[in-house]
């Protein structure tokens, strides 16, 4: 998984804080004992009461400061809302900086910091399902695949666009463009990257 | 290797170089317009492409236009000045950027200045991961040639994964309230697919799409 910064964890941040931005550029902290159901896995979350700014400064990590500049910027009024996602996975101890999403507003916002503590969600059966149901599609469509097909989409694997994968191959870049659409059609993609990475999750090309 | 300066203050950059302006509004996107590219109208020996998502390239070209009080029609019509746009075959929207910028550089132009503002997840306009990988292969589509792209990510408008995917991840560089630095969280491209494109949360299998709030 990209994102993720191994060993650093902070006290503080095991905790999920709340601090509010408003229209006139202050940042109230809320110390308040906060929980909330999160929705994935049903743990709780709770307020760290910390500056987070100063926290993830703390850390001597290229990500970690990255975070601290987007809270800064949102503190300067020039963002507006992120919400990070801390994760740490209960077996390895590694801890995962998952996601930072934004919402947008006039200057005002709020940020949320919490993290998920103590291992993965339980499973969604109705999600099971549909991954079922969408494997058995891309398995049918992967068997559809000609030859030709493969060798494209080994190199769409590799990141090449469509000049150097025509030059790998060969062939003219029209024939490439055909093939391409038709790998992303055959495996039930929206894109040339969710083709690519359905062909990782299902173990057609090597990680 | 060359520098590209802007408009104000000693700001430069080094060319070849992809780097991402993160600006609040329409109107911090139309003061580093002019900025970027105000050296460039001013040296017939530069050369400048616009471009974005479909209509940009008319519309950055009126900002330019209407700020700096000029009429910018004969070097469009002299192609110092090409007009692009992005498509939702995102590997012809990555031939769209490279071959008019490659016209430029073979047509002794240099540097080339380039100008793109990022959109997400819009009809007509490439898919959000598929902009990802466009923008991590910009930087490989211009090695060795004296081109400045400046791509702009509008934190007014745009989600945060689009700024730390797209903004932070795949750009050298950002220029972010008038500083100019290296990004900490860049990935190169020779990593980025596998690090990170793989592994978006929307792609994860059986995954809700929503790409504006992961």
């Amino acid at each position: 998984m990209g994102g993720e910064y191994v060993g650093r964890e902070a006290p503080g941040l095991q905790r999920g804080g709340m601090a509010v931005l408003d229209s006139a550029g202050t940042v109230t902290w809320i110390d308040e004992a906060w929980t909330a159901i999160d929705d994935e896995g049903g743990l709780p979350r709770a307020p760290i009461g910390t500056n987070l700014l100063l926290a993830y400064r703390g850390y001597d990590d290229p990500r970690a400061q990255a975070v601290a500049n987007a809270i800064d910027a949102v503190f300067q009024g020039k963002a507006t809302y992120f919400e990070i996602e801390h994760r740490v996975d209960r077996q390895s101890g590694r801890s995962f900086l998952t996601s930072v999403a934004g919402l947008r507003g006039d200057g005002a916002g709020a940020i949320v910091i919490h993290s998920v503590v103590g291992g993965s969600a339980a499973p969604n059966p109705l999600r099971s399902m549909d991954v079922r149901s969408t494997n058995a599609k891309i398995r049918d469509g992967i068997e559809r695949l000609t030859p030709r097909e493969r060798e494209v989409l080994d190199l769409m694997a590799l990141g090449l666009d469509n000049r150097a994968i025509a030059a790998r191959l060969a062939i003219q870049y029209t024939t490439v463009r055909g093939h391409v659409r038709s790998v992303i059609e055959k495996l039930g993609a929206r894109s040339r990257l969710e083709a690519v990475a359905r062909a990782y999750q299902m173990g057609l090309v090597p990680t | 290797m060359t520098q590209v300066r802007f408009s104000t203050n000693e700001r430069q950059v080094s060319a070849p170089s992809h780097f991402a302006l993160v600006h609040y509004g329409e109107g911090e996107l139309r003061e580093s317009l002019v900025d970027f590219l105000g050296p460039a109208l001013d040296d017939p020996k530069q050369g400048i492409y616009l471009c974005g998502p479909p209509g940009w390239g008319s519309r950055l070209l009126g900002y330019l236009e209407t700020s700096l009080g000029r009429d910018l029609r004969a070097e469009v019509a002299e192609r110092r000045i090409i007009l692009g746009q992005g498509d939702p075959d995102v590997d012809q929207q990555l031939q769209n950027l490279l071959d008019p910028v490659r016209e430029l550089c073979e047509r002794g132009f240099s540097p080339v200045r380039v100008v793109g503002p990022a959109d997400w997840d819009v009809p007509g306009y490439a898919a959000p991961e598929d902009f990802l990988w466009y923008e991590s292969r910009v930087l490989p589509g211009i090695q060795g040639l004296p081109v400045a792209i400046m791509c702009a990510y509008d934190a007014a408008r745009l989600p945060a994964s689009a700024l730390l995917y797209g903004a932070l991840e795949t750009h050298s560089h950002t220029l972010i309230n008038g500083v100019l630095r290296e990004s900490p969280s860049f990935i190169s491209a020779d990593d980025y697919l596998r690090t990170r494109l793989i592994h978006l949360p929307w792609l994860e299998p059986g995954e809700r799409r929503d790409v504006s709030s992961t």
